[in-house]
């Protein structure tokens, strides 16, 4: 390799590193991202482990704040992850919550936390004891989701995120004891956004 | 001449100022949030901790005085016999006593800041109690209105200027009829009895919201 082709592709490797450092923060106000993944989580008081289907929207309101909506559901068949066999568990379980996310880090690697008073709606049996047929109602319950998580955005529409979630809250239209459905789940995946506004620079 | 001059000059320097001081004016500030409330020492007998979600709006009416106008909706137990669910609509005033200290104006290099509040206010309340497990029957419950005042103490903690992490501990005490639950714990007979008349039947309520400031409904912020 003669002096002149190793100076080229210096040049060009020079050139593809100041590329990257001059790659634009995705992360602003106005940036609009969502994702849906499989959420396995752990309802340790059960001892059981479900699958849940996990989907967000998330709007970047300043620099460090969001505010972001998710929802999950109990996937069919979910909690044959593992389970314990619990006596009293939903036959059916959905969780929706709203609420802030804090976002640290600079450029496009983010460190976030979120907190988000939510609902818990499940389908619970109505008998204390084995009872067949079994009757099942509906109820709402008050919960909250706390969530730490790290994001990164390597391109203009999309970014990889990995977060860890704990929530809690109880289901009282139970006979006898209420049933906790306090929960840790991990979700990561790819995610797509989109900057909704153009800002001047 | 140079009176009228002079005095000129010094209504001019008023307007600045005056200007000056409505640059940091919050008044007409308007916050939408979302709170979680654990529900505490309830005065129900053999009534649990509760939890609850709910939600708020804000609205600034001065440097010193804010408003919340919030709805929860929180569940306990009753023991193991019983469940209760209470929605609160209502309204509280904030007052901030160290609002004038220079540590809350930083207009320009903003640094989170804790922003305590003594606060007050008035609520509607729905409650409504059903039995654990239902008669042959059918469901078993009861419910009343009643209204209830409450005051405590918070604290914001504003992490950007427009938004905050808001913690309050208050006492509400329920004004109006009150439902009692009779258990007997040998044979298990649930009943509910309803009393007329005021009681003073309260609990403490630990509130945690987030909040973010949307608009400005009046007064001036110069940019």
């Amino acid at each position: 390799m003669g002096i002149h082709q190793k100076i080229t592709g210096l040049f060009l490797l020079v050139s593809t590193l100041i590329y990257s450092q001059e790659r634009p923060s995705y992360f602003q106000p106005s940036l609009l991202r969502a994702s849906a993944t499989i959420a396995p989580t752990r309802f340790y008081t059960q001892q059981t482990t479900v699958a849940l289907i996990n989907g967000f929207v998330e709007y970047a309101l300043e620099n460090r704040i969001s505010v972001r909506g998710e929802a999950n559901i109990m996937a069919p068949n979910g909690k044959l992850l593992y389970t314990n066999s619990p006596e009293k568990f939903p036959r059916n379980f959905i969780s929706i919550y709203a609420g802030f996310g804090y976002h640290l880090g600079k450029r496009n690697w983010k460190f976030d936390i979120h907190a988000e008073p939510g609902i818990a709606i499940s389908e619970m049996a109505q008998q204390p004891f084995l009872i067949v047929p079994v009757s099942y109602q509906w109820g709402v319950s008050p919960s909250y989701m706390l969530k730490v998580g790290t994001s990164f955005y390597f391109s203009k529409y999309c970014h990889f995120f990995a977060e860890i979630n704990y929530s809690n809250g109880w289901i009282r239209k139970t006979p006898l004891t209420s049933v906790s459905i306090a929960q840790y789940g991990i979700s990561a995946g790819l995610g797509f956004h989109l900057i909704t506004q153009k800002h001047d620079e | 001449m140079k009176l009228i001059f002079l005095f000129l000059m010094s209504f001019l320097a008023l307007q600045v100022n005056a200007q000056e001081q409505r640059m940091f004016n919050p008044a007409g500030m308007l916050s939408l949030g979302g709170r979680t409330t654990v529900s505490l020492f309830n005065d129900h007998k053999n009534e649990m901790t509760g939890t609850g979600i709910g939600g708020q709006f804000r609205l600034r009416f001065s440097d010193a005085v804010n408003t919340d106008w919030f709805f929860d909706y929180i569940t306990s137990d009753i023991l193991n016999y019983a469940h209760r669910t209470d929605y609160h609509i209502g309204w509280s005033v904030l007052f901030y006593p160290i609002n004038h200290l220079a540590y809350f104006h930083q207009p320009k290099d903003f640094k989170p800041k804790f922003r305590p509040y003594i606060l007050a206010g008035h609520c509607f309340d729905y409650s409504k109690i059903e039995a654990k497990v239902s008669p042959l029957d059918g469901p078993m419950s009861a419910e009343r209105w009643s209204s209830a005042v409450q005051a405590g103490l918070g604290t914001h903690l504003e992490l950007s200027p427009r938004f905050d992490i808001s913690l309050t501990g208050q006492y509400m005490i329920h004004l109006g009829n009150h439902i009692e639950t009779d258990y007997d714990f040998t044979t298990g007979a649930l009943s509910f009895n309803e009393h007329k008349g005021a009681s003073l039947a309260g609990h403490v309520l630990v509130t945690l919201s987030l909040n973010y400031k949307i608009a400005k409904l009046w007064g001036f912020t110069r940019r």
